[in-house]
């Protein structure tokens, strides 16, 4: 086990002179933290060796990919309590929407005769960071029959292909009011 | 006692799972095109999985097994928006057409407007 340890100092220093900087030691203890856990969720053993093994393995994993997200942009870890709350709610306003959105879908797929009017609207967004973007995409495709296909080079509209796209205005109304309300609070 | 019911709940959330399952081939046979099927897929299917990693959670509490089940059905629920996503836009982006039924598609007169 200290044969572990002393290993994942040397990776921490070695991390520190391949990311240029001393915050290279701090984002390595955050993301190895992170992947160690997931590691260890994988592995299905919650043990000390499974840990370090995961945070090795997940360091090396992560090196390649490290050009595709700028880390001082916009999360921050120590959030006030409220956010915490406000996150609490906006699972549980996600899991609501998912079930009712699989009634919606699972009714359209059991009529005998199939009635739909779909379509690619364009919904309106008030998220301007990255992070807040992608909640909001995620969680409109995860509710009731909309699924994100993209997003305008200006970061204002997000299209939205719509299963009953009959009355574009209401579906962009409810996706504003209904989501996108605690989404704001929970990640921006 | 508490067995007996922890087992009961599994084999009706198991039930309930498959036939979400079910029900999301069902839509992948009979919806029209491209990106209604991904409807009936990406969402009921989703959760027709979810409900079988749950099933096996209930049953097996936290053993390896159990674990192992939670950690599938939280990286299905972040990964199948993502791939219905990337689906249908390089659908769009390949020229498979919306089906005929379709009433509106701004993504397609944005592109247009985008190239000229």
């Amino acid at each position: 086990m200290k044969k572990y340890i002393s290993l994942a100092a040397v990776l921490g220093i070695v991390w520190c002179f391949i990311h240029g900087t001393f915050l290279g030691i701090v984002w390595c203890f955050i993301h190895g933290t992170f992947l160690g856990i997931v590691w260890c969720f994988i592995h299905g053993t919650f043990s000390f060796n499974s840990f370090i093994f995961g945070l090795l393995i997940g360091l090396v994993c992560i090196r390649p990919f490290r050009f595709l997200y700028k880390p001082e942009s916009n999360f921050n870890l120590f959030s006030p309590p409220s956010r915490i709350i406000s996150i609490i709610r906006y699972f549980v306003v996600l899991i609501k929407e998912i079930i009712k959105a699989n009634i919606v879908v699972a009714k359209i797929v059991l009529k005998p005769k199939i009635d739909i009017n779909p379509g690619i609207i364009a919904v309106p967004i008030r998220c301007k960071t990255d992070l807040g973007i992608t909640a909001i995409a995620n969680t409109i495709t995860l509710t009731p029959g909309t699924i994100t296909v993209d997003i305008s080079d200006n970061k204002s509209l997000l299209y939205v292909h719509c299963i009953d796209a009959s009355d574009p205005d209401a579906v962009a109304a409810s996706i504003r009011n209904g989501l996108e309300k605690y989404v704001l609070e929970a990640f921006e | 006692m508490i067995n007996t019911v922890l087992n009961v709940l599994s084999d009706i959330v198991l039930l309930i799972g498959l036939f979400f399952v079910f029900l999301g081939m069902l839509g992948l046979l009979r919806l029209p095109d491209a990106y209604n099927r991904l409807h009936a897929t990406s969402k009921i299917a989703t959760l027709g999985a979810f409900g079988v990693m749950l099933s096996i959670v209930l049953r097996t509490g936290f053993t390896p097994l159990g674990v192992k089940a939670i950690a599938v059905g939280l990286f299905l629920l972040l990964t199948a928006p993502i791939a219905a996503h990337m689906i249908t836009r390089a659908a769009h982006r390949h020229g498979v057409g919306l089906c005929k039924e379709s009433v509106v598609d701004e993504y397609g007169k944005a592109c247009k407007l985008s190239k000229k």
